[in-house]
C-alpha cells in the first residue's frame, strides 16, 4: 500500500537524526506542507486568472495580456499588487464586522479544503477518512460569509446577490453530493486516496469517468455553479445585480472573494480529476510500464519520476478542466435564476437519485466492475 | 403509464438535444480559439481610414465666402461664423470661423453644402485632449492637414477589411503590390467607356 | 504532557470559550442577524469539539448540516424578512426577565448535577474513523431504524407542507369575478396597491 516516496517520513527521520525529540520533529513538519498547499494554492490561482485570460482572448479573437512579462504571465501579479495597495473602503453606513468577517469567512473554507487534495500516494496534506464528504462540508459554510457579505454591505444589490448565492450553494449541493456519494459506494470509502488506487491498475479504462458518466457530468455542473462560474454566475450578474454581494468591496477584501473563486474553480478542477479522470494515475498503467523496461518499482529513480509524474498529471487534468470551464464560459450565456433553480431541483436531483440507484445495482449484480 | 414513459421519453430527447447544441457551441469557440487574432496594437500599429472616413473636418479660410450655409445645414448650428460687411468691396470679410468637435456629430452636411467647397472632411479622428474646451477648433487650427497614417515612421498602416485582397482577413504582412478585392474607381471608368453618358442622362432624368 | 495533549487542552479551552462566549451572544444581543451569524459560531466550535473527542464523521456532519443548511435557512428567513422595528419598552419587563433567569438556572442546576453524579468512565478502546461510519449505519439500519424512519418521515411532513405553504396557487373565487369584470387584466391574485403620490403618512402607520 504505501508504495511511492514518504517525504515525511524521512524528513522527521532526518531530524531525529540531528537529535531532536518525534513530537518536535512531527510539529517542525506539520505546518510545512500546509505553507507549500497556501503557496501552491495561490500559484494555481495566479496560473488559472492568467489562462483564464488569455484563453477569453483567443476565444474572442483578441490577443490578451501581453507586455507585463514574456506572454503577459505577470498580469494576475499585477492585478494583485494593484488590489493590495488599493484603499480598503468600508461604506459608512453597512456594518463594519461583518463587512470584514464576510471573505474570510468565504475564503477559509476553500484554502481549509485543500488538506483533501492528493497529488500521489504520500502526496496530501492530511489523509483523513472523511475526505470528500470533509469537502462538501466544508464548501457548505461559504454561504454563510456570502450572506454575511450581503447583509453588512447595506446595498440592495449586495443583498440580492447574497441571498441569491446561497440558494445557489445550497441547491447544488446536493446533486453534488449525491454524485460524490455514488462515486464513496463504489470505492467503499470517503477517502481521496482510497479513491484513487480504487480507479488505478488499468490506466486509462479504469477511471470512474467510464463507470459514472452521469454523475461525472452531474458532478461538473453543480461545481461550476457551486464556484458561481459564467453559466450559472447570477449572484454577480453585471446587468442585473451590479457585482452582486462583492459591489461594495474594494482592495484587499475584494481580492480575497477573487482569489477565493478562482481557489475554488481550480479545487472542483482537481476533486473532477481526482474522483473521475484517476487523479495522479498516468493513462496508461506506470507498473506496466516499468514491468516492460525492466524497472524495479523499488528503483528511487523509477520513484521519484512516479511522483513527479503523479504531479503533472493531476496538474494537468485539473487544467484541462479549467479550460473546458473558460471554453464554457464564451459559450453558453447566463441562465435566469428560475431556470436555475429549475435546473437543479428538476433536472440534476432526479438524475442524480437515478445516478445513484443504478450505482447501487450495478454494484450489487457486478460487483467486480463497479467496486465490491 | 405509456403517457408518463412518453413524457420520460421526451425529457431524454430534449436533455439530449441540449447537451448537442451546447456541444456545438464549444465546438464553434473552439474553432475561434485557432484563428488569428484581429487586434490592431494601437499606438505602434494603425488601420488606414478609408476614403470617405469622415474625421475631423478641414476648412480653408481664404475660400470661404462667409455664406453661412455651412450653419444652417448643420443640425445644431455649430459652426460660428464671424464676420462684417466691407463696404468698399461690397462683400462680406471673414473675421473668425470655429467649430466645437467635442459637440460635433461628424454628419458631415457642412462639408456636403458648401458652395466653395472650403470645408472637406479629414481622416484624423484622435481627437482626446485633458479639457473639452481644447476640442472647440478656430480657423487656424481648422486649417491644419492631419498627419498621414502611412507617412508616419513610428506606425505601422494596417488596411481595412474591405481594402485586403481577395480571401485574406489578415493585414499583417501583406505582400508588396498587394490590390484589394474588385476593381478600382479609375478601372470601372476605363472599363464602361460607352455608357457614361446615358447613364448619366438617366440620372438626370 | 506531550505536545499533542497541550495542543488538545488548549484547543478544548478555546474552543469551548468560543462556544459558550457565543451562546451568550445569541441569547443577548438585540441585533437579530447577530445572533444568527453567532449560532453558526456556536455550531463551529461544538463541531471543532467533536473533531477533539476523534468523533470526525460527527463534526462533520454537524458542519454540514447545522451551519451549510440550518443555519443559512435561518439567515435566509431573517433577511427575506428584515423588518427593523423597535421594541416598545414594557412595563414590568423585570418579573418576565427574572422568570426566565430563574428557569434557565434552575435547568443549568439540574444539568450539572446530572453530569456531576453520572458516573464517566473513559473508554480504553482506540476510536477508528472509518469503522465510525459503518457502525453509525448499521445502528441506523438495526436497533434505531423506528427512531431513524420516523425522523425521515417527519422531514418529508414538512418538506409537503412547505411545499402546499409555497404554491398557493387557487385564486379565491372572489377574487376571479372582480377581475372579471375588468378586462385586460391577468388572472392574478388582488395585491395592494402602492398610493401614487399620496401622503408618506399612511404608508408609515401601515
Amino acid at each position: 500500500m504505501n508504495s511511492g516516496i514518504d517525504l515525511q517520513g524521512t524528513f522527521i527521520e532526518s531530524l531525529m537524526d540531528l537529535g531532536l525529540p518525534l513530537g518536535a520533529a512531527k510539529a517542525i513538519w506539520m505546518p510545512l506542507p500546509m505553507l507549500l498547499m497556501i503557496i501552491g494554492a495561490t500559484v494555481g490561482v495566479l496560473v488559472t486568472v492568467w489562462l483564464e485570460r488569455k484563453i477569453s482572448a483567443a476565444a474572442q479573437q483578441r490577443i490578451g495580456p501581453e507586455f507585463i512579462g514574456p506572454l503577459g504571465v505577470l498580469a494576475p501579479v499585477a492585478d494583485g499588487l494593484k488590489l493590495i495597495f488599493k484603499e480598503d473602503v468600508i461604506p459608512a453606513k453597512s456594518d463594519p464586522w461583518l463587512f470584514t468577517l464576510g471573505p474570510v469567512i468565504v475564503v477559509i473554507p476553500v484554502f481549509l479544503s485543500y488538506l483533501i487534495v492528493p497529488f500521489g500516494q504520500n502526496l496530501i496534506v492530511s489523509n483523513v477518512g472523511m475526505g470528500v464528504f470533509l469537502w462538501i462540508a466544508l464548501s457548505s459554510v461559504t454561504p454563510i460569509g456570502l450572506l454575511m457579505s450581503g447583509y453588512a454591505s447595506n446595498n440592495k444589490y449586495s443583498l440580492l446577490g447574497g441571498l441569491r448565492a446561497a440558494a445557489q450553494s445550497i441547491s447544488y449541493e446536493i446533486p453534488l453530493a449525491l454524485a460524490v456519494l455514488a462515486i464513496a459506494m463504489m470505492s467503499n470509502s470517503l477517502s481521496t486516496v482510497d479513491i484513487v488506487d480504487q480507479q488505478s491498475g488499468y490506466g486509462i479504462l479504469g477511471w470512474n469517468i467510464w463507470r459514472q458518466p452521469i454523475g461525472f457530468l452531474i458532478f461538473w455542473i453543480a461545481a461550476l455553479a457551486e464556484c458561481e462560474r459564467l453559466p450559472f454566475d447570477l449572484p454577480e450578474a453585471e446587468e442585473e445585480l451590479v457585482a452582486g454581494y462583492q459591489t461594495e468591496y474594494s482592495g484587499m477584501k475584494f481580492a480575497l472573494f477573487y482569489l477565493g473563486s478562482y481557489i475554488n474553480l481550480v479545487l472542483s478542477a482537481l476533486l473532477v480529476a481526482i474522483l473521475y479522470l484517476g487523479g495522479w494515475e498516468f493513462p496508461i498503467p506506470l507498473d506496466a510500464i516499468a514491468g516492460w523496461l525492466n524497472v524495479s518499482p523499488t528503483n528511487p529513480v523509477f520513484q521519484v519520476v512516479t511522483a513527479s509524474l503523479g504531479i503533472t498529471m493531476t496538474l494537468l487534468k485539473a487544467y484541462f478542466l479549467v479550460f473546458t470551464a473558460i471554453l464554457l464560459r464564451w459559450t453558453v450565456p447566463r441562465v435566469r435564476i428560475d431556470q436555475l433553480l429549475d435546473l437543479g431541483w428538476k433536472f440534476l436531483l432526479p438524475i442524480s437519485l437515478v445516478n445513484l440507484l443504478l450505482t447501487a445495482a450495478l454494484k450489487i449484480s457486478f460487483p467486480a466492475f463497479f467496486g465490491g | 403509464m405509456m403517457n408518463f414513459l412518453k413524457q420520460v421519453g421526451d425529457y431524454v430527447k430534449e436533455a439530449g438535444q441540449a447537451a448537442k447544441f451546447i456541444g456545438q457551441g464549444l465546438s464553434v469557440t473552439f474553432d475561434h480559439m485557432k484563428r488569428r487574432p484581429v487586434t490592431v496594437q494601437y499606438p505602434y500599429e494603425k488601420l488606414i481610414p478609408s476614403e470617405r472616413f469622415r474625421g475631423r473636418i478641414h476648412f480653408e479660410f481664404d475660400k470661404c465666402i462667409a455664406c453661412e450655409v455651412c450653419v444652417r445645414v448643420c443640425p445644431i448650428n455649430l459652426p460660428v461664423v464671424d464676420w462684417e460687411f466691407n463696404s468698399a468691396t461690397k462683400k462680406k470679410k471673414l473675421k473668425h470661423y470655429s467649430i466645437d468637435f467635442g459637440v460635433c456629430i461628424f454628419c458631415g452636411n457642412c462639408v456636403e453644402y458648401c458652395p466653395t467647397n472650403c470645408l472637406s472632411m479629414t481622416e484624423e479622428y484622435e481627437l482626446s485632449t485633458y479639457d473639452r474646451h481644447e476640442l472647440n477648433y478656430d480657423n487656424v487650427a481648422l486649417g491644419r492637414l492631419p498627419y498621414k497614417v502611412t507617412d508616419d515612421p513610428m506606425v505601422t498602416p494596417l488596411r481595412e477589411l474591405a481594402y485586403l485582397p481577395k480571401g485574406v482577413l489578415d493585414p499583417h504582412d501583406l505582400p508588396a503590390g498587394a490590390q484589394r478585392a474588385g476593381l478600382r474607381p479609375e478601372q470601372i471608368v476605363a472599363a464602361t467607356p460607352a455608357k457614361t453618358d446615358s447613364t448619366k442622362e438617366s440620372n438626370a432624368s | 504532557m506531550t505536545l499533542a495533549e497541550g495542543v488538545q487542552l488548549v484547543s478544548t479551552i478555546i474552543l469551548s470559550v468560543m462556544m459558550i462566549g457565543a451562546a451568550i451572544g445569541v441569547v443577548l444581543l438585540s441585533n437579530i442577524v447577530y445572533s444568527a451569524f453567532l449560532l453558526g459560531g456556536v455550531f463551529i466550535s461544538m463541531a471543532g469539539l467533536y473533531l477533539l473527542l476523534n468523533a470526525d464523521f460527527v463534526a462533520t456532519a454537524q458542519v454540514l448540516i447545522y451551519v451549510g443548511a440550518v443555519n443559512v435557512l435561518i439567515l435566509f428567513a431573517i433577511m427575506l424578512v428584515n423588518k427593523r422595528q423597535d421594541f416598545a419598552p414594557m412595563p414590568k419587563a423585570w418579573v418576565r426577565r427574572g422568570a426566565t433567569a430563574m428557569v434557565c438556572a434552575g435547568l443549568f442546576a439540574l444539568l450539572s448535577t446530572m453530569v456531576l453524579a453520572t458516573p464517566w468512565s473513559f473508554s480504553t478502546t482506540v476510536p477508528s474513523s472509518a469503522g465510525a461510519i459503518k457502525a453509525i449505519g448499521r445502528h441506523f439500519f438495526t436497533d434505531f431504524l423506528l427512531p431513524f424512519e420516523l425522523a425521515s418521515v417527519l422531514l418529508l411532513m414538512a418538506l409537503v407542507g412547505a411545499v402546499i405553504l409555497a404554491r398557493r396557487e387557487f385564486i379565491p373565487e372572489s377574487a376571479v369575478t372582480d377581475l372579471q369584470a375588468t378586462p385586460l387584466t391577468l388572472p392574478e391574485r388582488p395585491r395592494e396597491l402602492v398610493p401614487v403620490g399620496g401622503t408618506p403618512s399612511q404608508e408609515e402607520s401601515k
